[in-house]
């Protein structure tokens, strides 16, 4: 038997092969399809919409990320800023209320200074004055005194100038 | 090529074994490879996923390029599966060929023309079937006012089918040439040697061969199914 498009034409075709092929082909067809295509290929097209989302994600996430850095920027110099202020007034503050501190401190001594001399000026003026009365009392007594003892007329002169003198210191 | 076949007698159909039995096997081959590679699919793959989606993606780079639209996603399974059969059955022949006295039961089956166009027959009333369902009847029957588009048609056939059968079969003659040769040599210590090496040459070559073939195959049923998917 020859092997061969003629001699199988001449014995009659042997369309039995091509059933058998068709048949064969159709079955591995469906079989890969159900069995191996489909499982596979969804599971690319899956891995492709993963990595689609998660390229957009990523691109979502890095504008997030530099708007919240310009943000956290932008309040970082204003928070710089504040503490500046912060710092000038307290200075200022702090200049104001020492003035003042001292200013009144100031005011108080001299007030205290012109109260103790007007105190001094007072006790002197007291002590003066008792010290006149006590001269008066003196003299009274010592009138007295000499008007109780016989006395030259010498003597009294020289008892009232020594009594003056001692007066007069 | 002298010979033999077994053939199966149902009625009236003939089966030649010596293609059906190694045409069973292909698309046992097939199906149990790519069976075991697709076992539990992950998001983040692993090598046996990976060797299977670098050969989807392969045939799907070849029909997507011609062939947009909604056929392009079934023609993508028919493609994928149509290469490896194709490749499996070229290359089944080279290494395994059983001959018991003097009748071969198992060979290439792309080395009968039977095969081949069925093969080719199919891709073709795909193509056609395709085409009157994009375009309509009518738009689809314009094309052949110009009967040089009926000529085509016949040897888009003829080429797509007797590329594949011519390569495989011619393969397959010099293999069992250059191995009666090497057994049946004048001197068979001087042609055992030669022929051990010309065989072993003309089987990487052939295996070389049977890949390009089924690639032609697949390019080329892709184009043919485009043209009629395709509104010019």
């Amino acid at each position: 038997m020859n092997y061969g498009m003629i001699s199988a034409a001449a014995e009659g075709l042997t369309y039995g092969d091509t059933i058998f092929g068709l048949v064969t082909f159709i079955a591995l067809v469906l079989l890969v399809g159900k069995f191996a295509w489909g499982p596979v290929t969804k599971m690319m097209a899956k891995r492709q919409d993963k990595i689609t989302s998660d390229l957009d994600y990523a691109d979502q996430s890095r504008d997030e990320a530099e708007k919240l850095l310009a943000q956290r920027k932008s309040e970082l110099q204003n928070t710089q800023a504040d503490a500046v202020k912060i710092i000038n007034t307290a200075k200022a503050n702090g200049e104001t209320q020492g003035k003042k501190i001292v200013a009144d401190a100031h005011a108080e001594a001299a007030d205290l200074k012109t109260k103790a001399e007007a105190d001094i000026a007072q006790a002197k003026q007291d002590a003066l004055n008792s010290a006149r009365d006590q001269v008066a009392d003196l003299s009274v007594a010592i009138a007295s005194k000499i008007i109780g003892k016989e006395l030259t007329a010498g003597d009294q002169q020289a008892l009232i100038d020594d009594y003056i003198k001692g007066l007069g210191d | 090529m002298n010979d033999k076949y077994p053939y199966l007698v149902v009625g009236p159909v003939r089966f030649n074994l010596a293609n059906d039995i190694p045409m069973l096997v292909s698309a046992i081959i097939v199906f149990a490879v790519v069976f075991y590679l697709s076992r539990k699919p992950k998001l983040r793959p692993d090598g046996k996923q990976n060797l299977l989606e670098w050969v989807i993606d392969f045939t799907n780079g070849l029909v997507n390029g011609e062939m947009p639209g909604k056929q392009g996603g079934f023609f993508q399974l028919f493609a994928f599966t149509m290469f490896l059969f194709i490749f499996v059955m070229n290359q089944l022949g080279l290494f395994i060929d059983v001959n018991i006295n003097g009748v071969s039961w198992f060979h290439s089956p792309t080395a009968s023309p039977l095969i081949t166009m069925t093969l080719a027959s199919t891709v073709l009333f795909l193509a056609h079937y395709w085409g009157v369902e994009n375009k309509g009847f009518a738009g689809y029957a314009k094309r052949y006012l110009n009967p040089m588009n009926l000529l085509e048609e016949f040897t888009n056939f003829m080429t797509l089918s007797l590329r594949l059968y011519g390569n495989i079969f011619a393969g397959e003659i010099l293999i069992t040439l250059i191995r009666n040769m090497a057994l049946s040599g004048v001197v068979p210590i001087l042609s055992f040697p030669v022929g051990f090496v010309f065989e072993m040459v003309w089987m990487g070559f052939s295996v070389f061969i049977g890949s390009i073939q089924a690639y032609i195959f697949v390019i080329l049923s892709t184009v043919y199914t485009s043209h009629q998917v395709v509104s010019e």
